[in-house]
């Protein structure tokens, strides 16, 4: 088991120098002005200064030339310089990635807590109204776009009943925790904070319920099925006839059972949200790594490009690896060579 | 493994519950001044920023020699105490008050012909503000002279642009700022202006998050009167309905960007709206050079089309009616825009100009940026244009595009038709003409021509130019009305809408307004 997780270890830095290759030649074939981020619009026609930001941020040598250097620099751990931040990609990714680690780890949490709830109620009492409730919710969570859902609710509980606060980590009034972790809640307990901990928690909290909500979709229909598909096994029918009652065979029996696929889908969900929770964070103003990425994206800013790529690799290999391990404890008879 | 349940579930449920009932804070810290905005920063550096947010920080941290009086015509006087021009407009005299920076050390000549060299020769995107700029001289501490190599009667109002706020010489040099030929290569201060600042100006930079937050702190050895707020934070809120919540919810002071329709939607008693006109505009523009058009767009076929847009129409389908017609690529309000008459629809002569070009089914494509600016979606506005043309038989293909994807195209002469929008950095009518203008090797010029400038130059406009910039006052203002009537008849730039400006705060801030050289003046605002 250890050699293996050594082994896929091992291979992870192999990997990113391909993922960094392909998404360099990815950036430099689409289709648009590379200046897009460096030189605003009314002055993309002034030969000067064209001239001078592309001496200025090498774009005038030759490809091969800036894709040397671009992975010489990559591999001595230098993301290089934002065009649009004018900052290294490396402290733009350190300032963002905790605050949307913190969303999805929370949605994550909430997502599961619901999906699981939901999926257990639903196989328990499959086809009364308390199925059709359970999964018309999921559905409903799975099926509304974000940035309806998110306005809707920031809406009633923000604006109509103020329940809970507006957009942003913490008021902007407030200054943030010393940084520690970057997760504002852990880093208020570490402080010592209590009530900047509620503050960070009060505005973590919509958010996080949004995008976990969309997820509870596929988590509730992953554990009802397999949890009916568990029920009706000759496991479960051994368990009722030894006099288990009909909840520890689902909870004991078939829930265990369940949760490898859920697994699967967790791993995959989470290294998604990464970099796909952009419409949460653009709707709840949260300074993360999605709307990084996607402004990257839209201005060519090639070195954040790369850098966001290079994230959301490690974000989906590490990711693989867990949910390999994950398997191997959650049923021993999956083996990891 | 038995011990999986759902209490691990409930568990994280009830966490997440206590978190919906915590006590929102609301409190209001009555010395912070904070405002909602989707920041479109490019540089904190004064040399290098060219940006709506980088006019108002800029002003709040850096001060000009000269700035714009609320009347939004007048100049006045900022670190000069007064100034002198000959009579030819090529020498400037400024007398610089007792200032000092932030640092305590005091503005001197020196610093300014520094700031100016810099701006100038560091090639960034608001160095054309010093183009012609010929030579400088430290009369005495105190007194600075600039010479321009062409009479500009537009200098003294180019020296109220933000950018060209005066800088601490000698702080910036020492983080690796440099002011002579060589500073386009050699100056290595942008990344230091990103997290500092060397102003005079009533606030300081604390510190700046990209795309997040910006945030001032009162300068507190401010040589003139003290701002009322001790510090001024800027959030970044993406989207108008956002920025309008959180300001009903009394997060923020200020929203920067609500349009009309969503300052409608505001029903809470707490906040104030003032719809005002402002000075930008959004436009389309034709490009004959693009591929295959240099025989079909021609200046017949454009006026025709330009008649053929409902501009009432465009007004309430746009803007719903809160915005302003405008003639001439020269916003209302401006030098030469009074005598100016916005063009009306005319179907029947659109329809009978095209049939005597002989392009009754003509069919043509726009690429635009698919964007919101300014409350005005391109989408939404591109369609209106393409149910006017249709009505006059032209089919026009709508292209949406990326900025960077539009950038690329409209350099390449794509497509015929495009979209864009306009912010003035100052007070004057010379810079509409030194972008808009149909003069030799000027911007529009060459993305019009895409290459060939004979198609689209006007000789008309640089004589007209020469002798605006020769001369002030009402002399000026005719030979701005008369560029501005030479641009209509280019029919290249055609101004579809100037859109209101939404002034949204709550009740208890004062000293909310819109600048034309500076969006809105920081120090000016206080809470009651």
């Amino acid at each position: 088991m250890l050699a293996y997780i050594v082994r896929r270890l091992i291979a992870i830095p192999f990997l990113l120098l391909g993922v960094a290759s392909v998404s360099f030649a990815l950036a430099q074939m689409t289709k648009g002005d590379p200046l897009a981020a460096l030189v605003p619009e009314r002055m993309m026609s002034n030969p000067e200064i064209v001239a001078a930001v592309k001496a200025q941020w090498g774009l005038d040598q030759p490809l091969p030339v800036r894709y040397v250097t671009y992975i010489g620099n990559l591999l001595q751990g230098d993301l290089g310089t934002s065009f649009a931040t004018r900052r290294p990609v490396a402290t733009d990714i350190a300032e963002r990635l905790p605050a949307t680690l913190e969303l999805v780890i929370a949605a994550m949490i909430i997502g599961t807590a619901i999906g699981l709830t939901l999926g257990l109620l639903s196989a328990r009492f499959r086809g009364t109204a308390t199925d059709g409730i359970a999964r018309i919710f999921a559905l409903i969570g799975s099926s509304l776009p974000i940035f309806w859902s998110g306005l809707i609710l920031l809406y009633i509980f923000s604006v109509r009943f103020s329940i809970v606060p507006g957009t942003g980590r913490l008021p902007p009034r407030v200054t943030p925790p010393p940084d520690v972790t970057g997760f504002y809640t852990i880093d208020a307990l570490i402080a010592g904070d209590l009530s900047l901990f509620w503050q960070a928690l009060a505005h973590l909290a919509l958010p996080a319920f949004v995008l976990g909500w969309a997820v509870t979709g596929i988590i509730t229909r992953i554990v009802r099925s397999s949890l009916i598909e568990g029920l009706s096994q000759d496991y479960a029918r051994t368990a009722r006839a030894k006099g288990a009652p009909e909840r520890t065979v689902l909870i004991g029996h078939a829930l265990p059972n369940a949760l490898i696929p859920l697994l699967t889908i967790l791993g995959f969900t989470f290294a998604y949200l990464i970099t796909g929770a952009v419409l949460t964070e653009a709707i709840f103003a949260w300074p993360g790594i999605g709307s990084y990425a996607v402004r990257a994206a839209a201005s060519l800013d090639y070195p954040a490009i790369g850098g966001v790529t290079i994230v959301g690799s490690v974000a989906f290999l590490l990711a693989n690896l867990l949910t390999d391990i994950a398997y191997a404890w959650a049923n021993p008879r999956i083996k990891v060579h | 493994m038995t011990h999986y349940g759902p209490r691990k579930g409930i568990a994280a449920l009830m966490l997440a519950g206590s978190a919906l009932i915590a006590p929102p804070a609301l409190a209001q810290d009555s010395d912070t001044l904070v405002i909602a905005r989707s920041m479109d920063v490019n540089s904190l550096d004064p040399s290098r920023a060219f940006c709506d947010t980088c006019q108002f920080y800029l002003t709040a941290v850096y001060e000009t020699l000269v700035t714009l009086d609320p009347d939004n015509q007048t100049l006045v006087p900022n670190l000069a105490e007064s100034w002198e021009v000959n009579d030819d407009f090529t020498e400037f005299t400024f007398t610089l008050k007792d200032a000092t920076f932030a640092d305590g050390s005091p503005v001197e000549a020196s610093d300014v012909i520094w700031t100016f060299n810099r701006l100038k020769n560091v090639k960034g995107s608001p160095s054309f503000l010093m183009d012609g700029l010929a030579g400088a001289e430290a009369v005495d501490d105190k007194t600075v002279k600039f010479t321009v190599d062409a009479p500009n009667s537009e200098f003294l109002n180019k020296v109220s642009a933000p950018y060209t706020g005066i800088i601490n010489a000698e702080v910036a040099e020492a983080n690796g700022a440099v002011s002579d030929e060589s500073a386009a290569e050699a100056d290595q201060a942008e990344s230091w202006f990103l997290a500092n600042s060397a102003g005079s100006g009533p606030f300081q930079l604390a510190s700046y998050s990209p795309e997040a937050e910006l945030r001032l702190s009162r300068n507190d050895s401010y040589y003139g009167e003290a701002p009322a707020f001790a510090e001024v934070v800027v959030t970044q809120i993406q989207d108008a309905v956002s920025q309008a919540q959180a300001l009903e919810t009394g997060q923020v002071d200020i929203a920067m960007q609500i349009d009309p329709d969503t300052a409608q939607s505001i029903r809470s008693p707490d906040v104030t709206t003032e719809v005002i006109p402002s000075y930008n505009f959004v436009y389309i523009g034709f490009i004959p050079g693009a591929k295959g058009m240099a025989e079909v767009l021609t200046p017949e076929v454009r006026e025709a089309l330009a008649l053929a847009i409902d501009y009432d129409g465009m007004l309430d389908f746009t803007v719903g009616g809160n915005g302003e017609k405008q003639a001439a690529p020269i916003p209302n309000g401006f030098p030469g825009t009074a005598g100016l008459t916005p063009r009306e629809q005319d179907v029947e002569t659109a329809k009978q100009m095209l049939a005597d070009a002989g392009q009754s089914d003509l069919k043509l494509v726009a690429g635009y940026p698919n964007d919101n600016i300014y409350g005005v979606d391109f989408n939404i506005m591109m369609q209106k244009v393409q149910q006017d043309f249709a009505a006059v038989g032209v089919d026009l293909e709508l292209k949406p595009l990326t900025w960077a994807v539009w950038r690329d195209e409209l350099g390449a002469g794509e497509w015929p038709v495009t979209a864009v929008y306009y912010a003035p950095d100052y007070y004057g009518s010379g810079q509409y003409v030194a972008y808009f203008g149909m003069i030799e090797g000027y911007p529009w010029v060459t993305r019009a021509g895409v290459g060939n400038d004979g198609l689209v130059v006007n000789p008309a406009q640089a004589d007209l130019y020469a002798k605006a910039l020769a001369s002030s006052g009402d002399e000026a203002d005719a030979a701005y009305q008369q560029l501005g009537e030479e641009m209509m008849k280019d029919a290249i730039i055609i101004p579809l809408v100037s859109p209101n400006l939404v002034l949204a705060y709550r009740n208890d801030i004062e000293g909310v307004r819109y600048s034309a050289c500076c969006n809105l003046p920081l120090a000016e605002i206080s809470r009651n």
